[in-house]
């Protein structure tokens, strides 16, 4: 099988293209819960897993992948192979405005506590 | 930052809602009382079925003489309590704080309504102030306080527009943007923002005064 030189452009092209566009996509964002929120109203918060525990010098897992038995917490177990949604979000609740509350909740609040990391709508969904 | 985005979200806050209705709380109660002492026939006066009558005309688009002789003026002014009102409430940032904060929520404007209802806001504001400055009638009854007033009720709106699209310095804007709120809800117990509350009663008494005194419209 001879390969054109125009054939051959023109899949050098879609493979530079993809490149390019996988390489601005996969930077170290994690898109947290992203298949529950549909039609999103903000742009999607930039949550660098690994770099923002290290930066923030959070060691429990469960500061966040909590764990709750009878409503009350549960030390050393961790929940980090369940999605926050999981557990979080509401049936019926379209919105997903108790999911959001919780990951508000949390992550702010403890920027709050800590005088440390962003509190505004836009520092975290940053366009 | 921080400690000021704490200030502001907390205590400040409680403390303009508290102003707020214990302010409008106090003012009916001082106005009720003179009213009383002053002018007991205003009482004597009301009439529900006039009072609704005349309310109903002046909340109706184009329902009144005054409103057909500037349409300009009715459509912005319906236009932009409209949005005034609809904006700060259904506004999807403030309800998920409320969420967040009291565990209650309720509708929500998508984005793009919601900024276009904030412009309509901010152009009417810049038709009012457009207006208090060109037209000789309307200057001659302006003092300084409506400029201020004017400025009051715009604030938040600009500042909301200018948070929501992240322009530069957007995080400090936030700040700016919840104390012009907080600063909004103080000033209408105590500015004739209040009329807001009062509107129903004045418009009421007048109606209740033309309709059964001098037997005749007052719209
Ligand atoms: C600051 C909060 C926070 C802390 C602390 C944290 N995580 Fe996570 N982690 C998240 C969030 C948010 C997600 C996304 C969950 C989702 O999509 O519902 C996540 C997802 C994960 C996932 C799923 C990975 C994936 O790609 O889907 C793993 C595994 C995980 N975390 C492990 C850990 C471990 C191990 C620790 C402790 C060393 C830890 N996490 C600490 C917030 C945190
Ligand atoms: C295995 C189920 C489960 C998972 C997974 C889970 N949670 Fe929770 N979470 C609970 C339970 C149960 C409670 C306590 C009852 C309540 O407040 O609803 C709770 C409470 C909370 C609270 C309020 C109480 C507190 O700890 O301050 C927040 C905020 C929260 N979760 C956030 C998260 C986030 C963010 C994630 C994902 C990183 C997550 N949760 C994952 C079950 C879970
Ligand atoms: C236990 C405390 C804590 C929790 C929980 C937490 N953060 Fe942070 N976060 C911090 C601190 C501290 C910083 C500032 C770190 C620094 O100065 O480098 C920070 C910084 C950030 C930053 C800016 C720097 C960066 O890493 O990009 C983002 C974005 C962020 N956090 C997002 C989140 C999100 C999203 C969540 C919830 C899933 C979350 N944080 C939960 C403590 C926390
Ligand atoms: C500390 C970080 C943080 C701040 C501040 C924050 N959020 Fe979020 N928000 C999150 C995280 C994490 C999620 C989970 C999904 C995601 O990554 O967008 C989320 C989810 C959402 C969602 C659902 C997903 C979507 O786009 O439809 C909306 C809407 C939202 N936030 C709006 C807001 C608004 C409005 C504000 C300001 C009042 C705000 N957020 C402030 C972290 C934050």
């Amino acid at each position: 099988m001879k390969i054109r030189p125009r054939t051959f452009k023109i899949v050098a092209m879609i493979f530079a293209i993809s490149l390019i566009s996988f390489a601005a996509w996969c930077n170290d964002c994690m898109d947290i819960d992203a298949d529950v929120f549909e039609n999103n109203k903000r742009p999607f918060v930039c949550f660098s897993h690994d770099d923002h525990n290290d930066n923030a010098g959070i060691e429990d897992c469960a500061v966040c992948h909590h764990v709750y038995e009878d409503g009350k917490l549960v030390a050393d177990e961790t929940s980090e192979d369940s999605t926050c949604s999981e557990c979080h979000a509401v049936e019926g609740d379209s919105k997903q405005m108790a999911l959001i509350a919780r990951y508000h909740d949390r992550c702010r609040g403890c920027h709050l506590e800590r005088k440390s990391g962003p509190v505004t709508c836009g520092e975290c969904h940053k366009k | 930052m921080h400690s000021i985005y704490s200030f502001v979200t907390g205590p400040l806050a409680w403390l303009a809602f508290i102003v707020f209705i214990g302010g409008s709380a106090f003012r009916f109660y001082s106005l009720y009382s003179l009213a009383r002492k002053k002018d007991a026939l205003v009482f004597e006066y009301m009439n529900l079925k006039f009072a609704l009558r005349s309310i109903g005309h002046w909340l109706t688009p184009f329902g009144t003489r005054n409103m057909n002789l500037n349409p300009a003026m009715t459509v912005v002014t319906f236009a932009f309590h409209i949005c005034l009102f609809l904006v700060p409430l259904f506004v999807f940032a403030h309800v998920i704080m409320w969420k967040e904060s009291f565990n209650i929520s309720w509708f929500t404007l998508p984005g793009v309504l919601a900024d276009l209802m904030t412009l309509v806001v901010i152009f009417s504001c810049g038709f009012f102030l457009y207006r208090r400055i060109m037209l000789p009638e309307v200057r001659y009854l302006t003092t300084a306080v409506d400029y201020l007033i004017l400025f009051i009720v715009a604030a938040p709106f600009i500042t909301g527009f200018w948070v929501y699209h992240q322009w530069a310095g957007f995080p400090t804007m936030t700040i700016l943007h919840i104390l012009s709120g907080e600063i909004m809800l103080v000033a209408i117990p105590f500015t004739k923002l209040f009329h807001m509350f009062l509107f129903p009663f004045t418009r009421g008494y007048m109606g209740s005064e033309f309709g059964s005194v001098r037997m005749a419209k007052d719209w």
